[in-house]
């Protein structure tokens, strides 16, 4: 049973203030839950001994796939084969921060892989910012949370210059060059996330600048601002695999851009491979014994309740939950049926006494650096709510 | 063994999270008249006793400041100073200044920190004293020195950055730009 705790909620002006304009969901629900999960610092501490153990996995399966040529079973878009191999040949593609989802981690329940939102996770802002808030303005200890990922991501904003040395090298090292945001304009979330990011970049000492997606220009020496000045670093919040199928000129002129190392992608391309939910698979076959991982199949899997999802589903959609007898127990729609299907054994989420589940998400920046929540029904579609956690 | 981290304070959130503890203590500013000057400061007090300016935002309404002090177990506690008081203190140093007696004009080392009302006039002189007070400070060699002693935040060590170059591109747009094509807002990608 999940354990709460109840909180002074921050109403939704202040929120609004705060930065956090996504609180009311269209439904007219509170989007942040008024109660934090109570984590043991045990439970934290394996919940970041898994992230890290999961990202080392995740490494080795990409070097396998590239090996192998698995780019297809992965449902890797042809266009990106070659950004991939080109951004994981070379460490300046650093990969800034990802989120592990994950079943279990409370209450005894195992830790298991759900999937790992490695290219343009959300709920960063929530879990970086918003969860610390909740305790501030509860008069709680600030330090009883598992949130360090403000700091570990400005840290490692910094390792795009000093890579695996000492981030202290940074001032010596970083001779001005900028990094571009960008995120569709028309999406407050997403604008808040990106904003978040580049002010993360600017207290590491970067130089930035933000522009809507469409804004942005492009040819084969660069990536432009509106006002015509060239960045040497590019974060989009947009999915590889949308430009690909939906941009595919763009994905050839980054392509391009990468060959003639004339600006760096981010997330990088490579991140593309640790998104696809394909990857369980390939985990499973290279990590059999892995205690994180649930079995995986290309194909159906036998005689076990088991989940059908496509390899680049998100937030919930075009997935079904399958009884060990094929039947269906609950199904989402979605735009995502063009993609290929995976299945996953079943994990049961953790419950509180009302029955909702609870998803926990650790987000990854060169290593575990926070936790926090969403909370929903069998299936956490896009009206799961955040909660965030406390240390007890 | 412990290795997961947690924030000890909203200092630690950077220039993100002292703009978060000032709404959340409820001092946000109602967007008063535009002072482009005023200081958002983060003093906190050394284990010496003197104190430090460890962050520092530039703000558009007036000027505030978080102290961060030590009570006698050694524990951070937080208060909220607004601009009257930090005037207050700020003014009272001046008086010091004008004696001779403020330790702000005092050569030595002051690398350790300076009580309150040094260290706030030599953050934020011109913010509360006006600029011809100011800049007069910053005439004394010693102030000068004194003041960059007191602030180690980033935003005052940091070089405000060089706009680049302009440089005509004929790069080409996409993402639905130029053309009637709405981007979808309903998309978010967390999974």
């Amino acid at each position: 049973m999940v354990t709460l705790q109840n909180i002074r909620p921050i109403d939704d002006a202040k929120l609004s203030e705060l930065g956090l304009t996504w609180h009311t969901d269209k439904d007219g629900s509170k989007y942040v839950g008024d109660a934090l999960v109570e984590v043991t610092q045990a439970e934290a501490e394996a919940y970041y001994e898994a992230a890290n153990e999961l990202y080392d996995m995740y490494a080795e399966a990409a070097q396998y796939v590239i090996d192998n040529n698995l780019f297809f079973e992965l449902g890797i878009p042809f266009n990106l084969i070659e950004p991939i191999k080109k951004s994981w040949e070379n460490d300046v593609h650093w990969h800034l921060y990802g989120r592990f989802d994950l079943s279990g981690g409370i209450d005894g329940a195992p830790i298991k892989l759900i999937e790992f939102n490695a290219d343009t996770p959300t709920a960063l802002f929530e879990t970086a910012l918003l969860q610390w808030a909740l305790l501030k303005y509860n008069n709680m200890d600030e330090e009883s949370q598992f949130n360090n990922v403000y700091d570990a991501i400005r840290e490692n904003f910094k390792r795009l210059i000093t890579l695996f040395d000492d981030t202290e090298l940074f001032d010596e090292r970083y001779e001005g060059w900028k990094i571009l945001f960008s995120s569709m304009d028309g999406n407050e979330e997403e604008e808040a996330t990106t904003r978040l990011l580049q002010q993360m970049a600017s207290d590491a000492g970067f130089v930035t600048g933000f522009e809507y997606l469409q804004n942005v220009k492009f040819d084969e020496e660069g990536i432009y601002d509106r006002e015509g000045n060239e960045y040497e670093y590019w974060f989009k919040l947009y999915p590889w695999e949308d430009i690909a199928i939906d941009e595919p000129e763009l994905a050839t002129t980054l392509n391009a851009i990468m060959q003639n190392q004339r600006a760096i992608i981010l997330n990088p391309a490579y991140t593309l491979l640790f998104q696809s939910k394909g990857m369980m698979k390939i985990l499973c076959d290279l990590f059999p014994d892995s205690p994180y991982l649930l079995k995986s199949s290309f194909e159906p899997l036998k005689g076990v309740k088991q989940v059908e999802k496509r390899v680049f589903g998100r937030e919930g959609a075009n997935t079904k939950i399958i009884n060990a007898d094929g039947s269906v127990a609950v199904s989402s729609d979605g735009p995502y049926e063009n993609f290929k299907k995976v299945y996953q054994e079943y994990a049961e989420f953790p419950q509180d006494i009302h029955a909702n589940k609870y998803q926990a998400g650790v987000f990854f920046a060169y290593e575990g650096c926070g936790l926090s929540f969403r909370r929903g029904g069998e299936i956490l579609d896009n009206m799961s709510k955040f909660v965030g956690h406390v240390i007890v | 063994m412990k290795h997961i981290a947690s924030l000890a304070s909203g200092v630690a959130l950077g220039s993100a999270g002292i703009a978060m503890m000032s709404i959340l203590s409820g001092c946000e500013s109602a967007q008063e008249q535009q002072q482009a000057q005023n200081k958002f400061l983060v003093i906190e007090q050394q284990e010496n006793g003197k104190y430090v300016v460890i962050e520092e935002m530039p703000t558009e309404g007036p000027s505030r400041a978080i102290i961060r002090e030590r009570d006698e177990f050694g524990n951070i506690k937080e208060r909220f100073m607004n601009e009257e008081e930090m005037r207050a203190l700020a003014e009272q140093e001046y008086k010091k200044v004008q004696e001779g007696t403020s330790e702000t004009v005092q050569s030595g080392d002051t690398s350790a920190g300076m009580g309150l009302g040094g260290t706030i006039l030599a953050a934020a002189a011109g913010a509360l004293m006006g600029n011809m007070i100011a800049n007069a400070l910053m005439n004394n060699k010693n102030f000068a020195n004194n003041a960059a002693n007191a602030n180690r935040s980033a935003y005052s060590r940091s070089a405000t950055p060089s706009s680049s170059t302009s440089k005509s591109s004929t790069g080409k747009s996409y993402f639905g730009s130029g053309s009637s094509k709405s981007p979808s807002s309903s998309s978010s990608y967390g999974g």
